[in-house]
């Protein structure tokens, strides 16, 4: 069955095509070349005019997992708004829970629609505790319409620490570090708080890159050093995901820039940096210093970022950093939080969050992140992401391309913010406006390079046939929120923003080789310190296949 | 004293196919979700019908809990509609027609796996649903906490590690017979056993396997490795919780006794909290069985949350089991909103037809209810209802998923035995297809 789109104007920058009017040919789940003239085209949509991109993919949204659960069960009055009748009325029955909400704990099935519906097909989990895994699989198995995929966190595992420590062998670190992508089926490594969730069980509060945690005498910058290389040296596509020491401090600027001069060339990614451009200049000893990250990105070609934007209004945060988060919890809106230390393997700490323009802090957080995103050069090295739900609920995206696109609606929505944050900024004096081109780069090309998914984030004959169609609007906010058709491995699933057909994505892994004598060492801990079996600490494909309601894609 | 494996037993333990030799499983008879457990068939000559019989031997690990568990007679399968035995596509016809011709359907016990409860919820949203499991008291008591304050908790791993000061608020060696075992008469990463000081508030001492009294409070200090047990029956829990918390904080009470407790011996017991390296206090919410038991869960977790501000200490719920953790959270993601249903109290909700799934224990019966009734439960259960249809009990005659109680770790369970016992998703998939 083969499926024509006519006539699009294409935007995609894997094959360096803005603009370019052309066909799009899909047979089964794949774009193909102009078949034969004497093969059938079942299906013509005429999209002369619109705008074509590949399916967007959001590289850092917490989709799955304990945090986010506990978010939802944190924050009940959080539902109370929800309209049963619209949209998905035609698809479900009376009765059924996928209301139509803009709140910041979408549940599994409303996270699913959601993201399609903005033609989105794919979003990454970036946090998954590699005992929690289980977990997260489990909900991103009953989330539909996109792939999905995580990184596994590491770092301050006892584990790795006590390997760290003894000065284990890089080769040993490297085992470990491919062994827990097998055991957790992740696609990428994640540190949060380098040594700082273990420090805080030992009562640190802070932990700076070249401080010492108490108990283990590694710094962060060892911790780093040594998990960027295992993820270089394995082979792994997506560089390690790096959530830095000091997250929302005033001043953690400085350790923002020490981390990647600590990378030392080795490819890194910095997340949600706008929570880590922060200076202490000013009245206020609150300030921003989006410049001086800025420029430090674009002159570091090896490390890329995304944003982790603010948009104002009622959110939570849920991080995997317990030591920061447990400071933060007394800035709680509504006033409550749940901090955990987990399985000496990482921690959580989930705290809601009211962001507000005329609130000081929240105002240049706002502007700092917008800062960054007008500063930094090349769009292939920064990621459009709210760091759903901490900084925004992934359905503010539409909202903030508009912010990147149209310059005199951002400096409308400044002149709104708090004075004495005004005053701090200087985004009234980036005149840059995102094109098509480059928003098609930071939301599919780049996060689909970065990753390593070779058939998605692009249009070129093999790719996987997830594509959107726009109708052009001089409202960006109101074409991005709802696209006029949405394919999803080459099924129409989405028409005029809504979603027609429910399918379930697959779920990207990677799986770097490794010497499975590395299980000797892992048994002997488990069976000394741990309270599971190793065996069932591992999840095999199997059990993925029995778990899920989507197939299994293996990269690299 | 645990059981040491013995020693034949290898690796290979983990891929047993052949049901008499013996293989590690995983026993959901509590939430603690205990892995280390060996079984092994049996053949036994069954007296009543001259049949012989594979019998689960429970051959290193398991507590009187997790034995009852494996143990359990298989009895032949056999749907019933109004007390007759019919076959299943029958009780599944007229399942499905008390389900399509209720208006207020209720799911209630709800004690099964995420795969079972997942079901369950694809069903309900053909209907218009409500869900009412059988611990939902005690979950609610945890939730009405999270959902006011939250929480600074810890997961078994920790505990087994880190927790050099235990406090015990309820009675949490009835309900997971092996947590003094596996997480606290044992050498941790950074606290050796003897170093641990655990005190235990609870009014059933005598029941314990601690030979303790109040009297040694004395000692307390030369003693560390004995468990301290306090006499203090529930309806003591608010004055002892909220004296604690008082003490911890640094606040001075007028009172020399607090529930027949001297409040210098809980001074010494708030001395110890302030100068723990990592203090748990951990609770049993099914024990906090009074009015507004949440507030003294809130003084433990506020007791917790002041020790932060210095030291480090954490809160561990306890208790739970049932399936509760597992379904609590699968509905949290599929819905949005936890299982308490923003209630704490004892009522029925209000039904036209209850469906009441359990598929774990024989102890749990569904309350009473004058309205048409369907049972899914394990094989043994009688109970005379409209529909009853026998399903499989996941860790023993079908593959499962479960969350351990400290809701942080989610372990598969396995099929030890053979039989012809339908799963609950398979059921309920059927039932689906008719509406």
């Amino acid at each position: 069955m083969i499926t024509l789109l006519k006539n699009g104007k294409l935007y995609d920058p894997a094959h360096n095509k803005n603009g370019v009017v052309e066909d799009i040919f899909i047979r089964d789940s794949q774009i193909v070349a102009k078949p034969n003239i004497s093969e059938k085209i079942s299906q013509t949509y005429d999209i002369n005019g619109k705008i074509v991109m590949a399916g967007a993919i959001d590289m850092h949204s917490h989709i799955g997992g304990g945090k986010v659960n506990i978010a939802r069960m944190l924050l009940p009055e959080y539902r109370e708004s929800i309209r049963y009748s619209e949209p998905e009325a035609h698809i479900c029955k009376p009765g059924c829970t996928h209301g139509s909400t803009n709140h910041a704990t979408p549940n599994t099935s409303e996270t699913g629609f959601r993201y399609i519906e903005m033609g989105y097909t794919a979003a990454f989990e970036p946090a998954i505790l590699p005992i929690n895994a289980r977990q997260a699989h489990l909900e991103m198995a009953d989330t539909p319409m996109i792939d999905k995929g995580g990184y596994a966190m590491l770092g301050n595992d006892d584990y790795f620490l006590r390997l760290l420590a003894s000065k284990a062998d890089q080769k040993v670190i490297n085992n470990y570090v491919a062994w827990t992508l097998h055991a957790t089926q992740a696609i990428g490594i994640k540190v949060v708080n380098p040594g700082g969730i273990s420090a805080f069980k030992f009562n640190q509060r802070r932990l700076n890159l070249d401080e010492n945690n108490a108990h283990y005498q590694v710094t962060p910058r060892d911790i780093l050093k040594s998990l960027s290389r295992a993820v270089q040296e394995l082979g792994i596509a997506k560089p390690l995901h790096v959530h830095c020491n000091n997250l929302g401090t005033a001043g953690n600027f400085q350790t923002t820039l020490d981390t990647m001069a600590a990378s030392e060339g080795i490819p890194i990614h910095l997340t949600h940096i706008q929570f880590h451009s922060y200076g202490c200049d000013g009245d206020k000893k609150f300030s921003s210093a989006a410049a001086q990250i800025a420029q430090a990105l674009n002159s570091n070609k090896h490390i890329t970022a995304d944003v982790g934007q603010i948009l104002f209004g009622q959110t939570v945060t849920a991080s995997g950093d317990s030591m920061m988060q447990h400071l933060n919890a007394k800035y709680a809106n509504p006033k409550k939080s749940v901090i955990m230390d987990i399985e000496c393997d990482a921690g959580c700490g989930v705290v809601p969050f009211k962001y507000t323009d005329k609130n000081y802090v929240n105002a240049l957080q706002w502007a700092i992140g917008l800062e960054l995103f007008l500063s930094v050069d090349d769009p292939w090295r920064i990621f459009l992401t709210t760091d759903h739900p901490n900084g925004a609920p992934f359905t503010s995206y539409p909202h903030l391309i508009r912010l990147l696109m149209d310059k005199s609606f951002r400096n409308e929505a400044f002149a709104k913010l708090n004075l004495d944050a005004q005053a701090m900024s200087n985004l009234p004096s980036l005149t840059r406006e995102y094109s098509l081109y480059e928003i098609a780069i930071m939301t599919r090309a780049g996060p689909a390079r970065l990753i390593g998914l070779n058939d998605r984030g692009h249009l070129g004959i093999g790719a996987g046939a997830d594509i959107t169609v726009y109708t052009d609007q001089a409202d960006r906010e109101a074409m991005f929120a709802k696209p006029e058709y949405v394919f999803k491995d080459g099924e129409l699933v989405v028409k005029n923003g809504k979603v027609t057909k429910v399918v379930w994505g697959a779920t990207h892994v990677t799986k770097p080789a490794f010497d499975i004598g590395v299980e000797n060492n892992l048994k002997r801990y488990f069976d000394t310190f741990h309270t599971i079996q190793m065996e069932n600490f591992k999840i095999s494909n199997d059990e993925m296949e029995d778990i899920g309601n989507g197939k299994l894609i293996k990269h690299g | 004293m645990p059981n040491k494996l013995p020693l034949f037993l290898s690796s290979t333990l983990h891929d047993a196919l052949d049901f008499t030799k013996p293989h590690l499983t995983t026993c959901p008879a509590c939430g603690l979700l205990c892995d280390d457990i060996v079984v092994a068939d049996i053949a036994m000559a069954n007296v009543a019908n001259d049949k012989i019989e594979p019998i689960k031997n429970v051959l290193a690990n398991g507590c009187a809990k997790g034995i009852g568990f494996f143990n359990q007679p298989t009895v032949e399968f056999s749907p019933q509609i109004n007390g007759k035995s019919v076959e299943l596509t029958a009780a599944i016809a007229h399942a499905a027609h008390l389900v399509k011709t209720s208006q207020t359907p209720l799911f209630a016990g709800l004690s099964t796996d995420i795969h079972g409860f997942r079901a369950i919820y694809k069903l309900s949203q053909k209907t218009n649903a409500s869900f009412q499991h059988i611990n939902n008291q005690s979950i609610a008591r945890n939730m009405t906490v999270l959902q006011s304050t939250g929480w600074h908790n810890t997961t078994l791993t920790e505990v087994k590690n880190r927790a050099d000061v235990i406090i015990c608020f309820g009675d949490v060696a009835t309900h997971h017979p092996r947590f003094f075992e596996r997480f606290i008469n044992c050498d941790g990463m950074f606290v050796k056993a003897e170093d641990r000081q655990v005190i235990i508030f609870s009014d059933v001492a005598e029941k314990t396997a601690f030979n303790n009294d109040a009297t040694r409070l004395k000692q307390f200090d030369k003693s560390l490795n004995t468990p301290l047990i306090l006499p203090c029956s529930a309806d003591d829990l608010p004055s002892v919780t909220i004296a604690l918390r008082a003490l911890v904080t640094g606040k001075f009470l007028k009172v020399s006794q607090i529930a027949g407790i001297k409040v210098s011996d809980l001074q010494i017991i708030a001395n110890k909290l302030n100068a723990a390296t990592y203090a748990v206090l951990t609770w049993v919410a099914k024990d906090f069985d009074f009015n507004h038991a949440q507030l003294s869960i809130q003084n433990i977790t506020e007791t917790v949350a002041k020790l932060n501000l210095t030291t480090r200490a954490a809160g561990l719920p306890l208790g739970s089991s049932d399936g509760d953790t597992s379904v609590n959270n699968a509905i949290t993601w599929l819905r949005g909103t936890a299982l308490n249903n923003s209630t704490i109290n004892s009522e029925l909700i209000e039904h036209d037809l209850m469906i009441w799934v359990n598929s774990f224990s024989t102890e749990n019966l569904p309350p009473k209810t004058h309205k048409p009734m369907i049972v899914l439960g394990n094989s043994t259960i009688k109970i005379k209802c409209d529909v009853f249809i026998p399903v499989a009990t996941p860790g023993l005659d079908c593959t499962g998923t479960l969350f351990r109680v400290d809701s942080a770790v989610i372990l598969p369970l396995k099929k030890v035995r053979d039989n012809n016992l339908p799963t609950l998703s398979k059921v309920m998939l059927e039932i689906e297809k008719l509406l």
